[in-house]
């Protein structure tokens, strides 16, 4: 009970002090607003050391025309290669007019656009004629793939042609690996059928007179060739159609049936790996901003959210300064409640306003500025529970210490404004350096922001729960030996 | 004879080595008013600490209501109310606001609880700015709450560290008031002051503290029998020196200053002397500050 009262009389005394309104509500506004609009490119072009490839997909796809490959738009297939490439990082785009936009106020120095007729265009390629190929395509060149022959375009910035020169070079790649195994794979198929043999046999007539020779047939011949060649090139399948199975060591398919010159048995190669499912492209599993607005705030809002729990240390302080200046600490002390009721007492408002503060600013993140709460919105309450545990635990501490508002105001802004710089809280903690990184993890900061960083970083697919969890109970464990030490330290005569 | 209900017993208190309070004894009747007087750092301050449960004596102890009394004694201190020399309310609070907390804090609640604020309120004579910010308030109606906040939990034994501190005549003349009101009603004050008339005039018994010791504990009647009065003489003519009672003589530029331990056998004896013309005859009684500083020294304290 006595600590309730000194729980009320403090919350009133901070609803009635301006100060604190201004400290820990209206400045973090503020100062999101002002980093937004200043650093804001910091947190949106983050140096990572990916190359961001932005698409926009407007591709069609094939059809329900059956066929035998693939079973996904060739669009889906690019945007995995491109994905699964070590170093790069794919971004979509949803719109060729917002693409259009990023280029042309220099966000991206290009951005590639997959048309609506490139799913049909790749599956129309070909290294044979039209003889065994419906309307083929060789989009092949020397520089590598003919992109405008499969529909692909390339919106550019002038004023970026390195960027975007890359950009082309990375796409390109890209494409030579989706088409040429696709066009390999075609003609391989090809070997040793009736159509492949009667054109061999247009090329080697005497094929026609060894064909009457008893064993001997037009089928068995193709067979031999279809599985000399595989025995040739025994590294490869080239059968496959795509990159991945194409240079993958045939040790990994179970091959049935042997080759044995002319003597061969129907030989067929049959993946093991079941074909890729229809599952949603790998690019597409992460939530895409295209706008960097959306992308900074999500990174500052949560920033500040924690930078300003924290600054919850001077108005504790001030509170504590303020009671002792008064003269109302020895009126505490001579009332008959124990230095852990007044402890408590003290800390319970404050971990009321610490909690307001944080639900508020995300609030705020969400309605003024835009930001998603990511999939798991429900743990960031832990997670503000847990920061604010904290910051009431450590504000206890110092302001238990300080004698005077002097002491407050220097040590407690030098001690907010130096954790906030060494945990990261202000810039992308991918800014800082790795040992830095590391040390930061003895501030409580920078465990509240990774487990924001869990829950509404962008480039987070999937929240992990666990880091979550862990990063929250080190937070609470934090908070409450800050606490445990208040009470045993706190100055209060 | 009532058992004390207050015994300081060869207190000592040192803080990192410096002594603040040396062997200090005295006892406390139910019921007394009783002055504490020392100069700056005599200890009075940390005596007063001692004496309401906010530190402990570093030797000897403390007896309240016949219990050893330490700081840890948490119920015990629900019999001291404590006026501390600094004001300690909440400025943004309001009186009634103060007084209804601190009330809580000693387990009050309820219509007893506004009961008793309200009469609080009353005894500071602040009903009519019961809801104002005590931020608003002059020094004096601070002063006044801060008695109040000290009563607001009915204690058994009043301390008043300098409660008169910057308020004006009115004020200060309304706390003595009160001070007697409640003593009369049988509540035990211990008041210090550095005004020795304010002293003087409420504790009819006070102790003296100094250099951590203390120094003289008596009724005022008593400490002030230790100082002659004093008779100023103008006159131009020989004052005869066979005086009766006269205990020490000085010679002025106007005349003679005569002390003796018995003032109006002196002044009767001078204005009947055969022959002896005055023109002003002036008897200065024993005060208290004569008392203190003959017994404190006049050097300088910081």
């Amino acid at each position: 009970m006595p600590t309730l009262t000194i729980a009320l009389k403090d919350l009133r005394l901070l609803l009635r002090d301006p100060r604190s309104a201004v400290i820990l509500v209206i400045m973090p506004l503020v100062v999101t607003l002002i980093l937004g609009l200043t650093l804001g490119r910091v947190f949106t072009d983050k140096p990572d050391s990916k190359i961001r490839i932005s698409v926009v997909v407007e591709d069609e796809g094939l059809g329900d025309e059956p066929r035998a490959f693939p079973d996904r738009p060739w669009s889906e297939i690019l945007l995995d290669d491109l994905a699964d490439t070590a170093n790069i990082r794919v971004e979509r785009i949803p719109s060729r007019e917002q693409a259009a936009r990023l280029v042309e106020r220099g966000d991206r120095s290009a951005v590639v656009i997959l048309g609506k007729e490139f799913s049909r265009r790749a599956q129309r390629c070909s290294f044979v004629g039209g003889e065994f190929k419906r309307d083929p395509i060789n989009p092949l060149f020397r520089d590598g793939v003919k992109a405008d022959e499969l529909g692909v375009e390339f919106l550019t910035n002038p004023t970026q042609p390195v960027g975007s020169s890359v950009i082309q070079q990375v796409v390109q790649v890209s494409l030579l690996r989706v088409v040429i195994p696709w066009m390999i794979g075609q003609a391989f198929d090809l070997i040793g059928t009736d159509r492949f043999m009667g054109k061999m046999e247009e090329k080697i007539p005497a094929l026609g007179i060894a064909y009457r020779v008893p064993g001997f047939s037009k089928a068995r011949l193709g067979d031999g060739i279809r599985g000399g060649i595989s025995d040739f090139f025994s590294e490869y399948d080239f059968n496959a159609k795509t990159w991945s199975g194409l240079t993958e060591s045939k040790r990994q398919f179970s091959v049935h049936g042997a080759v044995a010159g002319f003597g061969v048995v129907p030989l067929r190669v049959v993946a093991t790996r079941k074909p890729a499912a229809a599952a949603p492209t790998r690019s597409e599993n992460r939530t895409v901003y295209a706008d960097p607005k959306d992308v900074q705030y999500q990174m500052l809002v949560p920033g500040t959210t924690v930078t300003f729990a924290f600054f919850l240390l001077l108005t504790v302080g001030w509170l504590f300064v303020a009671e002792r200046r008064h003269g109302t600490l020895v009126r505490l002390r001579l009332a008959p409640i124990s230095r852990t009721q007044i402890i408590l007492g003290k800390a319970m408002p404050c971990l009321a306003v610490s909690l307001f503060q944080g639900f508020f600013l995300l609030a705020c993140g969400k309605l003024i500025f835009g930001m998603t709460f990511g999939s798991r919105p429900e743990l960031l309450v832990p997670v503000v529970v847990s920061t604010s545990l904290a910051a009431v635990g450590l504000s206890m501490l110092v302001a238990g210490l300080a004698r005077t508002e002097t002491q407050v105001a220097v040590y407690g802004t030098l001690l907010v404004i130096v954790l906030a710089g060494v945990s990261g809280s202000l810039l992308p903690r991918e800014l800082l350096p790795e040992n830095l990184r590391q040390l930061s993890l003895l501030t409580p900061h920078a465990w509240a922001l990774d487990a924001y960083s869990q829950l509404l970083n962008p480039d987070v697919a999937t929240p992990q729960v666990g880091r979550v969890l862990t990063a929250c109970g080190v937070l609470c464990l934090y908070g409450l030996v800050c606490l445990a030490v208040s009470r045993l330290v706190a100055k209060l005569d | 004879m009532t058992p004390p209900i207050l015994t300081v017993n060869a207190v000592e208190k040192h803080y990192r080595g410096t002594p603040a309070l040396r062997g200090v004894s005295f006892d406390l009747a139910a019921g007394e008013l009783f002055g504490l007087l020392g100069p700056n750092g005599a200890g009075k301050t940390t005596l007063l600490s001692v004496l309401a449960g906010l530190t402990d004596a570093s030797t000897g102890g403390v007896t309240l209501f016949g219990k050893p009394f330490t700081s840890r004694d948490a119920e015990a201190r629900r019999a001291i109310g404590l006026a501390t020399q600094d004001l300690a309310v909440y400025p943004e609070l309001t009186a009634r606001e103060n007084l209804l907390f601190f009330g809580r804090l000693y387990g009050f609640s309820g219509s007893d609880l506004k009961r008793r604020a309200d009469e609080m309120l009353a005894l500071a004579a602040l009903t009519d700015r019961a809801n104002h910010r005590v931020g608003t308030f002059s020094g004096g109606m601070k002063r006044r709450l801060n008695l109040a906040v000290a009563l607001v939990h009915g204690p058994r034994l009043l301390i008043l560290d300098e409660p008169t501190t910057g308020v004006d005549p009115q004020s200060r003349n309304h706390i003595f008031e009160q001070v007697r009101r409640l003593n009369a009603a049988g509540l035990t004050v211990i008041y210090t002051s550095h005004s020795m008339e304010e002293v003087q005039a409420l504790c009819p018994r006070l102790a003296i503290l100094d250099h951590g010791r203390v120094i003289a504990c008596d009724t005022v009647t008593n400490l002030l029998r230790q100082l002659p009065t004093t008779a100023r003489v103008t006159t131009d003519q020989a004052v005869p020196k066979t005086l009766p009672g006269v205990t020490g003589r000085r010679q002025t530029a106007t005349g003679v200053e005569l002390d003796a331990a018995d003032g109006p056998a002196l002044f009767a004896a001078l204005r009947h002397w055969p022959g002896l013309e005055m023109s002003a005859l002036d008897v200065v009684p024993p005060t208290l500050e004569r008392v203190f500083l003959k017994l404190t020294g006049s050097a300088l304290r910081d």
